[in-house]
């Protein structure tokens, strides 16, 4: 079985480098080796899981002194979970972009990309200790960095690429200190060790949620997430919706022994201000790609939130236990959202492509009767997400409200509202692209896509409504997740009905209103009728960005001007060339010794001559 | 009597040798060069080794002092070219000078010497001939190839480039 | 001076020595005196002098042969070293047109 693991983590690099390096302008070759890998790893996923097997092995790498560093895998239940997910998500949107990507010149770089990035990501998913999550998440960074800049012609899109992967760096810093100083007080960074024995610390597990702040783009470093649209639709499915975001989620989840009370509030709360944020940003975007962005932000946010949460106790007759409830919802949370957040995305690259190109759904319309199979998937994604009864999205919201509602009850007011706000939008989204007329030519001339790219939207839908758990014993999650499903907190008797009651309010509210007050029109109903709600969250969004935009232009250019005339001045310069000169000054002292003069040479030789006579005398 | 002899023999060889030195007259000086040889033949000869005494005179005073001569008249032919020495040079030089004579001599009066000459009869020139062909035979051949590479390099380095003759 | 005044009745090794020093320090004296290449090269001839003497002393009063062979050797080896450093002076002052130390300063920097 370990065989199967690296090979998991060995053949998408491998299909990588030879499209790198042989493949690079036969695109059709590329796209099949690439899907064919995503493939094998699919397979092998699923045959890893129905094993049963759970496995650690590791190999030393690095070793200085008493310091080493080892590469290793650890094939436990989170990471059985972890690795379907991004195994038979990831086939799919390889499916997928064999359809979509097959009238673009450098196909065989986007597969490659997409290689790369598959390689990095099981890399993070299998890595037994901190230190080899660090290697592969610089490598997701990259990856995701690479696939934005697909169009590099456009200057929007290398200026978010950029700026994705230097947030993420922001983001690292925070990350590597935190390995540092885990390294430093506990003499190890391997999970199962830290497991067993491990020195309270606030501060080791906070500097490590800087880097999941990074890579799940939580309040202060979300600003990259909706620029990252830029790149191609199946990279933001896969990518920024599935599985690199949730990476920062699950990279969490692994460290969960590390977390003190006072670090899981502080992220819990971070979590609880990213995802109401992003729900109000979302309202009034336009780009059906950038409400999906935002959409996952606020997701995110849940998630994060629910790990913050925390541990509850639970009675089973007369003993009391006490269950790792924030790591169960949030995992199920991020399976069931990885399922129908890469539905949506995919469905919105099917809208894209039917429309040729076009991204703004006020331009769209209608689509509901040319894109039949589109239009069912989506919808079926839109209802997962606002939480329709017995639907994946259902079970995991409710969860993540429960642990709210049984923890910390401002929590759970904030989070509900925000389930209103997500019912809210996404039920706008679907209703002014798919219901009503075409508003444009390219909408009217839409037309459905090829059984390549509806397939996986079918698939995935199947997943998103069977995909968590309920469906009497026929939900797959149990299966998928093996004790980890066991940590969901699951409510009984009055909560439960409470629950049930919060879920199905906040669904009717947000989605209800959405549906009366939006007009299927080319116009935004929110901008006519509310101009100042309408400017006030548009000012939302770009607040952050100004400020960043003020901090780099003036403080940090400015620090860097200094260091520069330091470096040139100081270092180059004195120290340098200084050093440099010294040397030519004692070459051009030595150079006065040659006078040409045989009787000065003479009196040198009586000088050695003395001085090796003072020396044998015994004066020196 | 030999110390007597002695005395003589070293005064004359020290003080010929310090007219060497001071002389304005190259030619002068070696002639000087040659009285000092005369002194040290005569006191090699006070050391039981007149064999010696007669080489240094034919080797020494016969060939190197002739040919230096003859190099002296060959080149220095410009009779007002000495100008005057120095205060500073004599200072300096005798100054240098003396202090080597002082490192010399402070090296054999720390060393334990024999006082009085071993008593070994007067080695004759059939010694020499032993010595020269059993022991020191390697060194002999030796020397021999270095005269050999000296006659040849003298060759070389006297003669007139025949390249610049023609090309003028 | 002491060794050469001494009334005692035999003028030992010391004063060989010792002569032989004072010949080697005048010889010194004159290569750091003179201008003339050629008295130069004299001086040197006599430096050469001064440790023959000191050789032949040391072997006729420790009672071996071996410093008078190595005097044979010291003849030969000046004797050749004077032709070859005479040659190189008159190639020299065919180049140069002199023989004063002073003007043969070609390797100055």
């Amino acid at each position: 079985m370990l065989q199967h693991a690296i090979l998991i983590l060995l053949l998408p690099l491998a299909s990588a480098v030879v499209i790198a390096l042989f493949l690079r302008k036969q695109g059709a070759i590329a796209s099949w080796l690439s899907t064919g890998v995503a493939g094998a790893i699919a397979a092998i996923s699923i045959i890893l899981l129905q094993h049963g097997e759970r496995f650690e092995s590791s190999v030393e790498w690095l070793r200085f002194g008493t310091f080493s560093v080892s590469l290793g895998i650890k094939y436990d239940d989170l990471a059985a979970l972890m690795l379907f997910i991004v195994g038979f998500v990831g086939f799919l949107i390889h499916l997928f972009s064999l359809g979509y990507m097959h009238d673009d010149q450098a196909r065989a770089r986007f597969f490659g990309g997409l290689s790369i990035f598959m390689f990095s990501m099981i890399g993070i998913v299998l890595a037994d200790n901190l230190f080899m999550i660090f290697i592969f998440w610089e490598l997701v960074g990259f990856s995701s960095w690479l696939l934005i800049n697909h169009y590099h012609e456009k200057q929007s899109a290398a200026d978010a690429s950029k700026k994705a992967f230097i947030v993420n760096r922001v983001g690292d810093f925070g990350f590597l200190l935190g390995i540092i100083m885990c390294y430093w007080a506990n003499g190890t960074v391997n999970f199962t060790e830290l497991g067993q024995n491990h020195v309270f610390s606030t501060a080791v597990p906070l500097l490590l949620f800087c880097g999941a702040m990074g890579k799940s783009a939580q309040m202060p470093l979300q600003v990259w997430l909706p620029d990252a649209m830029e790149g191609p639709t199946p990279v933001s499915a896969l990518i920024h919706a599935a599985t690199m975001v949730a990476a920062g989620i699950f990279m969490l989840c692994r460290i969960n022994v590390l977390m003190v009370p006072q670090a899981l509030e502080v992220i819990m709360w971070i979590g609880t201000v990213t995802a109401v944020y992003a729900a109000l940003c979302a309202i009034v975007q336009r780009d059906i790609k950038k409400v999906l962005a935002y959409s996952t932000l606020s997701q995110l946010g849940y998630m994060v939130a629910a790990f913050g949460l925390g541990s509850i106790a639970l009675e089973h007759g007369e003993h009391k236990m006490v269950i790792a409830a924030g790591v169960g919802a949030a995992m199920f949370h991020l399976t069931t959202h990885a399922f129908f957040k890469a539905l949506m995305f995919l469905g919105s690259g099917s809208v894209i492509h039917g429309c040729h190109h076009e991204q703004d759904i006020f331009k769209m319309g209608g689509l509901r009767k040319k894109m039949p199979i589109t239009f069912v998937t989506f919808s079926i994604g839109v209802l997962a997400i606002i939480g329709f009864p017995w639907l994946a999205g259902f079970f995991s919201k409710d969860a993540i409200l429960y642990l709210a509602m049984e923890k910390n009850t401002a929590v759970f007011a904030v989070l509900a509202f925000t389930a209103v706000l997500t019912s809210f939008y996404m039920v706008r989204l679907w209703k002014i692209t798919f219901l009503g007329e075409a508003r444009s030519d390219e909408a009217k001339h839409a037309h459905e896509s090829g059984l390549v790219m509806t397939l996986p939207l079918i698939i995935l839908a199947v997943l998103s409504i069977f995909g968590a758990t309920g469906w009497f014993g026929l939900g797959l999650y149990p299966k998928l997740a093996g004790s980890i499903a066991g940590l969901i907190p699951e409510a009984h008797g009055a909560a439960h009905t409470t629950i049930l009651l919060v879920s199905l309010a906040v669904m009717t509210i947000g989605g209800g209103a959405a549906l009366f007050f939006y007009k299927s029109a080319a116009t935004d109903t929110l901008e006519e009728k509310f101009r100042f709600g309408f400017s006030m969250l548009t000012g939302l969004k770009e607040s952050f960005d100004k400020v960043y935009d003020y901090y780099v232009a003036k403080v940090q250019q400015r620090f860097a001007m200094v260091l520069n005339f330091l470096e040139q001045i100081v270092l180059a310069g004195a120290i340098i060339r200084g050093l440099a000169g010294f040397a030519g000054l004692v070459g051009y002292g030595a150079r006065a010794f040659y006078t040409g003069s045989l009787q000065a040479y003479a009196y040198w030789f009586l000088l050695g001559a003395a001085l090796l006579w003072a020396y044998a005398a015994g004066i020196f | 009597m030999a110390d007597t002899l002695f005395l003589i023999l070293s005064v004359l060889t020290v003080a010929t040798a310090l007219l060497v030195v001071v002389n304005k007259n190259a030619v002068n000086a070696a002639m000087f060069l040659l009285l000092s040889l005369v002194g040290m033949a005569g006191l090699f000869v006070l050391l039981d080794a007149p064999l010696l005494a007669f080489v240094l005179i034919l080797v020494y005073a016969g060939a190197v002092v002739a040919l230096f001569l003859f190099i002296i008249m060959l080149l220095d032919t410009t009779p007002g070219s000495f100008k005057a020495f120095k205060p500073m040079t004599i200072t300096a030089s005798a100054l240098g000078a003396a202090l080597l004579a002082l490192g010399l001599w402070s090296l054999t009066a720390r060393a334990v010497l024999p006082q009085a000459p071993a008593s070994v009869p007067v080695p004759t020139m059939k010694n020499y001939a032993e010595q020269l062909f059993t022991t020191y035979l390697l060194p002999v051949q030796v020397v021999g190839f270095m005269l050999l590479i000296a006659m040849l390099g003298v060759i070389v380095l006297s003669k007139k480039f025949a390249v610049t003759e023609e090309t003028k | 001076m002491i060794p050469l005044l001494a009334t005692a009745p035999a003028y030992g090794l010391p004063s060989y020595l010792f002569v032989s020093a004072l010949l080697f320090a005048i010889g010194f004296f004159g290569v750091l005196l003179r201008k003339n290449t050629l008295v130069i090269y004299m001086c040197l001839e006599l430096m050469l002098l001064a440790s023959t003497l000191a050789l032949v002393a040391f072997s006729k009063f420790n009672g071996t042969l071996d410093g008078n062979v190595f005097v044979f050797f010291i003849l030969t080896i000046a004797a050749a070293e004077v032709a070859v450093g005479l040659a190189i002076i008159v190639a020299l002052f065919r180049k140069r047109h002199t023989v004063q130390v002073e003007e043969l300063n070609q390797l100055k920097h």
